[in-house]
Formats: C-alpha cells, structure tokens, sequence
C-alpha cells in the first residue's frame, strides 16, 4: 500500500450559521475552541504516524473564524506533521474575514492555497442561502491575497438554488470569472437532512432546470480556459486541487478532527460529531474495513467522477486484475454509457450528470 | 346410548346482527350464564377464535357451541350456531340459519335497523325460523329504546310485548333471553328411523383430525365407523369420530336426529365437501337430500402476486392453507408480464378478498399486489358461444364480441333520511339504476338501487361510508346480469400494454378512468434515461397520454469533505431500489406505482 500523503483537519466553528450546511459546525464560542484545539492537537499526536505529508486542507465549519491565538496553536499543531518541501496548503476561508494580517499569518506558516466560500453574489441567493457576499469587497481581496503571491485560490459557485433563474446564474458566473482565480467549485443545491433548509420544506428545483444550469457552468467555464476535472471542479491548467485528488484517486489520507473523515490503512472512517466524546478522546463513531472487492469499488465510484475517468494500466499495477473483468464495463462502452480512450476508461460526458445510473449497473 | 335428554330439550338457535350490533359479545355472556366459562376464563368474544375476528369485531367462520341451561327446574341443550355477519358470507349464514329451528335478531338500541338486520332476518325468514327480537346496549347512555322498538314494529312487523331489552355487556336480561328461546323456539323433530339425513352447514380443517364437518342431524343417526355419503359431491368416508362443541371437541359414541355436532371422516381436502350439502349412509341412503343446496360460486376476482417474486412458493402454501379452511376460496395459477407468477383469486366478496389479503400479510407474513377487482362477465361471441370472463385478460378480441353482460346487484343502502341526496348522486355516479327507497322511520330510509357488482367492487362502500359520516348501511343481493357498453382498457408503457393493469370499464367512464390513471403514473414511476410515453387505450385507440420525462440529473455533485462511505452507501440504496423495480419492457417500474394504481381510485 502506498503511504499517506494527505490530511484534512476540520475545524467546526461558524459565527454564522447557512441555511443548507449539514457539515458538522458550531457557533463560535471561545471556551469550546480552545478546548477543541487541544483535543485536536492530542488527536494528531495519537494517530498521525509521521508520515511525509504533500497535501494538506484546513476546512470547516469556518477555520477563518478563529482569533489570532487560536490560529497560532492550530498551526503550532501543524507543526507536528512532517510537510514536503513542495506541500500544497489550503486554507478554507470566508470573504468578511479575509484581512492582511490574515493572509500574512497564512502566508507565513506556509499557507500556498485559498478555498473561499463566496457561493453567489445574487441578492436574492443569498438571503436564501443566509450568507453575505460584496463583489466589490471580493475582488479587492482577492486583488489583496494576489499581491501577496497567494494566487492559487478556489471559489465557491452554488446554484439550483430556489427561485433562481438561468439568468442570475449568467451573471453569477460573470462576476466570478472577472475575479480571474484559477480554480472554481460549483456544487448544485441539495437539501440534506437537518439542514434550515430541510426544516423549512425547501423544495429542490426541477432537475430540468438544474441540468441545464449545469451545462451552462460547463460551457461558460471552458470558453474562459478551464478544464473541467471532476464533476464540479473547474481547473486552469496546472490548478487541479491536489489535496481533493487524493479521495478521487481513491488514495489514503488523515482526517483529524471532529466529524472529519479519513482512510488509513485500508479502513475508511469518520469521526464523532459529538464536541465531548471528541474531547474525551473517543474519535472516531464509523468504521469501514475494506476487502479488495470494496477497494476496486471505491476505485470506480471516485475515478470515474474525473473526466479523464480511470486509467486501465493504473488499475491493473493497483489491484493485479484487469478492471473489464471485473466489472461489465465492456456493456457499457458499447451502450455509449463509458467511452475507452488512450488506455482511460470514463464516464460520456453527455451523462456526466447522471454518473449514478451507470455506477449502478457496475459496482 | 349417551344421550341425557330427551329431544324435546333440545334447541338449535343462531344470533343474527347487522355488524358491531353486539352479537359476539351478547354470547359470550350466553357462554358465560350457561356456566360454560367462568369470569376468570373468559376472554372477550369466544366463538370468534381468529385474531382477525377478534380485532375486527365480526365473524368470518362458524362457529358453534352446546350449552347446558336450566328453565322451571329442567336441563336444556342450547346448540348455539354462530353466523357471519357480512354479505360476502350470506350463503354460510343461510346454511347455518338452515341447521336452526329458531333465531334471536340483535338490534342496537342506538343505532337501530341496519342494512344486515334486514339481509339476515331475511334469511331466517326464508327458513321459516322463530323469531326473537332483542334491542342490544340498552345499558348505553345513548340507547333509545322507544324509538328503536317502533322501528321493529312499523318495519319488521314485531309487537311491542315480543321485543326484549338486553345488554350484552352488562348482562342485564340475557337470563330472560334464555327463557324465552326456551319458550318460544321449537324443539328439533325427531326421526331416528329414517335413513340418515345430516346437514353440512360448516367445515373446517384441523391438523389432527382433517377436515372437520359441523353437521345438523336432521333423521337417523350417525355413528363412527359408518361409512356415509356426500349426495351432492358423491363421495364416500368413514367416520372417524362424531362428537359435540363444548368450546372444545367432546367426542360421543352417535350422533342423533335434532342433534348439532360434529363429523370426522379422514378426509384431508376440503374441497371434497360443500356446506350445503346432505350426509347420509352409503349402505342404507336417504332418497332425497336435504333441500337448499347450492355451489357457492366467487363473485369477485383479482390476481395476487407476491412483491418479492422469489417468494412465489411461499404464497402457494399460504394459499392452499387457507383454502383448507374456505371452500369459497378458488385459486389458480396466472402470470403476469409486469407483476410474474402469481395466482387468479376467487372471492365471495371484497370483504373476504381484503381478509385473506391480511392474513397473508399477518399469519403468513407475506406482502402481495393484488391487481383491480373484477367481476364475471359473460360474453357472447359472434359465433354464439358465451363465455364467462374473471379477468380483463381473458377478455377476447372487440371484433369478436356480440355483447358483454355484467352482474347487478340490488341494494339495502340505509341512511338518515339528510344523506338522500349524495347517496342518490354516489349510485348514479356508479351507473345504479334507481328503484324505489323505503321509509324506516320518519328520519331514515332505505334507498334500493340495482347497481353494476363491477363498481361495487371498487370502492363505492367506503364512499358511502365517507360521505355520510359512517351512518350509512349498505348490503345487497344478487339480481341477474344486464347487457353493458363494457370495454377492456389497457395502459401502456412505452408502446408495451401493462398487463396487471388493465381493466374493465364501462365506456362512459374510460375516458375518466384512463387520464386518472396515466397521470397517476406519471407521478409515480421515476424517470428513466429516455422519455417514455404513457398512454390509456381502448383496443387501437389511444385515449388519454402522459410523458414522463427523460432523466437528467442523477449524481451526487459535491463528494463531502472526502465522506465516501456516504457516497456508496447512497449508491448501495439506489441499487437496491432498482432491484425493487418491475420491468415493464424497458421501462422500470416501481412496486408502488402498482399498488397505488391498484388500491386507490379516481
């Protein structure tokens, strides 16, 4: 097995809460921080195995929302991990407390990429979504975090939000592409369970209407020069998250922190949502052991949410079988479901946003 | 010789009721007073020993119970015969009545006559039995005993000094009641020298014994070891044993004429004996059978297919576990495309379909589909042939058919004289046709339509019952088949017709039907990677269409802060919602849309 090369640390605070979060977070409170951060830091002392780390991701909750001492000891923490010498750094950070003296501090621990959640900047949006976002305000920033030499940075796109039309979307699309970064998320709305959404009955767009606002994101993202990696991620060339890479590549990695969720020597977990178990020490609720069958399985439900799908050879040196023995994958390249290219096997692109049914009848 | 008595202490009497009149609980205080059961054994409701009984308040089998009971210092034998209530089982309650000298008719003292008092008492009458009438409840705050007596007088011609008051649960004058069947009912003529003639007005099927014949001895005697004979079935046994009903088996050494008992023979299917029939002895029989015996023949039809069809073995043994105990029951082999193997089901009535529907579910612990009710229609053919049809797939090609008739029924529809108007609207709706209503006091009617059985079997009862706040009555009777403009709708699912779902429909109504039934679809069977048509047809002619659309979005767009486990466990769900999915062609189709189509209407 190859050696893990990623970690993701959650921190589970917000000052305010989102109408369709279902990640596990709490209201900021700095007593619970505190102590979180020291649970947090035992936590990667008891299970972290030194490993040489080139990909780590701070997410949220809001990590931006911690005060100054706080994001000192978290990164003091971080200082427990071995880091390579090319580590890709993402920090998930909400635009109002984007600052210089932030950035700064990122910058100086080694901070080398952004993840901002500006969602929409349509009024109506974010009411819905129960967020704010100044267009203005992000593109100072952003102009900011740049001149520093921070350029590689992501942004947040949601739609099929409710009420929303085709042409909100457009504009929306507009405003984030003159922001110029170079990597852009889009996800669709959906309402989980226990969301403020959930609760208020929020009904879901007409997949219709969904679709189409999907292919629309596509084709506007290409013409301006992004490659469309992964079903919602969007990428200039060189750009592609590394960090989120490693679960598509069906590769190991840390989760620390509350509710977080990793894979570690053939296990996939998830860890508690519950503040005191966690503080207690009791980290982890949900275990997975995984057999070959699951592991190729995994393999293909994340490979396959890539555009350029999952190389044959690739697989083959992984599991020592041939992946059209294993699954019916021949069928279904005849059924124009996959398509076969260049030793790569993924999904028509035409059914990219109806990859389920066609994972079905694989795995 | 083991019998106490002489025969001119005998009484064979049943209880007769509309439903939730009290009959069950008024014997079990008969049971009680005849020191049958004690307080401490008593468990509510005795003769009705299936929990199905029990729950729902009525009685589906027979029952019947010999009871010791003192009158001016003399021992009497009391043989208790328990009937049915509901329509669907109107032949087993005039069997049973036919097995009695005398009846006592059950009123509610709050509710008055209903639709059954007078189907049952009907059928007594029919039997030439003595009647006792009995207001019931009068220990409820509710009763109106004037009222209701007045109803008995002016309605069923009772005088007022023949009618008692009773209840039930208190106890109150069931010691009275007993007198009075002793009094009033007549003793059993007696004839033991006349070849054996013994009415079956029961059967069921034990483990131990095979099938158990509940039996009246009307001439001769009966006694193990006597070979006897069915005269309508023409078969012969041997007699195993013959006994009484306590509320157990007390085997005696014969049977004798006036006495109501039981037969055991080793026979092993029930389908080999007809409640109706007349026993005798093969070595010396009777010349004539008893009067009144007829086959019971299934009025309504629906195919049952199990919802998980590898479970199709395991409704087959369920089935014929029931048909031991139900000779009405008919089953037979039928496949559908859309549903796979199942099993053409005859019932008595919707009543009795909805009972072995729930105790498939209960005793058996089986989930089924059961596609519409249908009826039997009789068709001509061009070539003068007539054929009877149970279901829309039997039904032949529209080119090849003279006419189609369809069963009627007639109606006891009563009701609060207020509710005239919608019940009136409900039965012409349903295509009845009036005939005239009758007035039972001055505030309730009894409205007679005659009314196709084919939009009875849907769901006319609960319609009624809805729109009149639950006071309605209703029962019926049988009254021959009338010519109708009948038509075999199909729905079908891209271009292929669903079979489970075709119906019979009067052509006035098919249009209605049809959209009602294309939109309901629509709505339930989720979209599939191409757009598929729905559509209602009569023969070639489309007459109602929907589309469901082509699916588009199907993913989980945002893969959770690297939660994958999440991921596959959604996969694993939708997977096996696919694998709960009926082919229909291309198209799948979920068990849902099947049954919601199937048990919901317009």
């Amino acid at each position: 097995m190859e050696k893990i090369r990623a970690v993701y640390i959650h921190i589970p605070f917000c000052k305010q809460i989102c109408s369709y979060c279902d990640f596990c977070k709490f209201y900021y409170d700095k007593k619970w921080a505190d102590e979180y951060l020291q649970a947090l830091e035992k936590e990667i002392r008891d299970r972290y195995m030194d490993e040489t780390i080139s990909k780590i991701y701070i997410g949220g909750g809001t990590p931006s929302c911690l005060n100054n001492e706080e994001l000192d000891y978290l990164f003091s923490t971080i200082k427990l991990i071995n880091l390579a010498e090319n580590i890709e750094f993402t920090f998930e950070c909400n635009l109002n407390d984007i600052t210089e003296e932030l950035i700064d501090k990122l910058l100086a621990n080694r901070v080398n990429r952004l993840s901002i959640g500006i969602q929409s900047f349509d009024e109506d949006n974010l009411k819905f979504l129960e967020r704010e976002a100044y267009f203005a305000d992000a593109e100072s920033k952003i102009a900011m975090c740049k001149s520093k030499g921070l350029t590689n940075i992501n942004i947040d796109l949601m739609y099929a939000l409710e009420g929303q039309s085709i042409r909100t979307l457009k504009k929306d699309l507009k405003l984030f592409l003159k922001l110029d970064v170079p990597h852009i998320s889009t996800y669709s709305l959906m309402i989980e369970p226990n969301t403020k959404l959930a609760v208020k009955k929020v009904q879901a767009i007409s997949e219709d209407l969904d679709a189409k606002m999907y292919d629309i994101i596509r084709k506007t993202l290409k013409n301006a020069g992004y490659d469309h990696y992964e079903v919602s991620n969007f990428a200039k060339p060189g750009y592609e998250s590394k960090h989120n890479l490693t679960y598509w590549n069906n590769e190991e990695y840390y989760g620390f922190g509350l509710g977080a969720s990793g894979y570690t020597f053939q296990i996939r977990y998830t860890n508690t949502r519950s503040l005191t178990k966690y503080i207690g020490g009791n980290y982890v609720m949900e275990k997975e052991i995984l057999g070959e069958k699951e592991m190729m399985d995994y393999e293909l439900i994340l490979g396959l949410r890539k555009t350029k799908g999952i190389n044959l050879k690739h697989f083959y040196d992984k599991f020592n079988v041939n992946l059209q023995n294993q699954y019916p994958v021949d069928e279904l390249v005849k059924a124009g479901d996959l398509i076969y290219e260049d030793g790569n096997i993924f999904i028509n692109p035409d059914k990219l946003y109806i990859m389920n049914e066609i994972l079905i009848k694989l795995v | 010789m083991v019998i106490e008595m002489a025969n001119s202490h005998i009484r064979n009497f049943s209880i007769i009721a509309h439903i939730d009149h009290g009959k069950s609980t008024l014997a079990d205080r008969i049971l009680e007073i005849c020191h049958l059961v004690d307080k401490r054994q008593m468990q509510d409701q005795m003769l009705d020993n299936m929990e199905l009984e029990r729950e729902r308040g009525i009685t589906i089998k027979l029952n019947t119970v010999k009871l010791n009971c003192n009158y001016e210092g003399e021992n009497y034998t009391l043989n208790l015969i328990d009937t049915p209530g509901h329509v669907d089982f109107s032949y087993e309650v005039s069997r049973s009545l036919a097995a009695c000298e005398g009846a006592i008719l059950v009123v509610d003292a709050s509710q008055g006559i209903e639709a059954q008092t007078l189907a049952n008492l009907y059928l007594a009458m029919e039997d030439d039995l003595t009647i006792i009438p009995v207001l019931n409840k009068i220990d409820l705050p509710n009763a109106n005993v004037p009222k209701v007596k007045k109803e008995l007088m002016d309605v069923l011609g009772f005088k007022e000094d023949e009618i008692l008051l009773v209840s039930g649960k208190t106890g109150e004058g069931v010691k009275e009641l007993l007198d009075e069947v002793v009094k009033k009912i007549k003793p059993p003529i007696i004839d033991k020298q006349s070849p054996l003639k013994a009415l079956i007005f029961d059967s069921y099927f034990d483990p131990y014994k095979g099938v158990v014949l509940l039996v009246k001895i009307v001439d001769g005697i009966v006694k193990v070891k006597d070979q006897i004979k069915m005269m309508a079935m023409d078969s012969v046994f041997e007699v195993t044993e013959v006994g009484v009903h306590t509320l157990n088996y007390e085997s005696l050494d014969v049977l004798e004429s006036g006495m109501v008992g039981y037969i055991c023979a080793s026979i092993k299917d029930i389908a080999k004996v007809a409640v109706g029939d007349t026993i005798t002895l093969a070595n010396k029989p009777a010349l004539e059978p008893l009067k009144g015996y007829k086959k019971m023949k299934p009025m309504v039809f629906s195919g049952i297919f199990p919802t998980e069809s590898s479970r199709y073995d395991e409704l087959k043994d369920a089935l014929e576990k029931l048909k031991l105990n139900d000779a009405s029951l008919t089953i037979e082999p039928e496949t559908s495309a859309a549903l796979g193997f199942g099993f053409r089901t005859g019932f008595l009535g919707l009543l009795h379909m909805d009972i072995i529907l729930t105790r498939l579910e209960r005793e058996f612990n089986l989930d089924t589909i059961a596609t519409s009710p249908s009826v039997i229609y009789r068709v001509t053919l061009t070539g003068g042939e007539t054929l009877e049809i149970d279901s829309p797939n039997k039904m032949p090609d529209k080119t090849k058919i003279v006419k189609i008739e369809e069963p009627y029924i007639y109606t006891n529809i009563i009701a609060p004289s207020e509710f005239i108007g919608p019940i009136m609207t409900l039965c012409q709706n349903k295509r009845g046709i009036f005939k005239t209503t009758d007035y039972i006091n001055e505030n309730r009617v009894n409205i007679h339509y005659e009314i196709p059985l084919g939009e009875i079997v849907y769901d006319f009862y609960d319609k009624l019952k809805s729109m009149t706040k639950g006071y309605a009555s209703f029962d019926y009777e049988l009254c021959g088949y009338k010519d109708s403009k009948l038509v075999k709708m199909d729905i079908l699912l891209n271009g292929d017709a669903v079979d489970a779902l075709s119906i019979i429909v009067h052509e006035s109504m098919a249009y209605n039907k049809g959209r009602s039934i294309v939109q309901k679809l629509r709505k339930l069977i989720p979209r599939q990677n191409f757009e598929v048509p729905i559509q209602a047809s009569i023969g070639s002619k489309i007459i109602a269409r929907e589309n469901i659309a082509a699916l588009r979005k199907n993913v989980l767009a945002k893969c959770y802060g690297g939660d994958v486990s999440r991921k596959r466990k959604l996969l694993e769900k939708q997977k096996e919602g696919k694998k709960r999915m009926k082919m229909i062609g291309s198209v799948e189709v979920p068990q849902e849309a099947f049954l919601a189509v199937l048990s919901e209407d317009e």
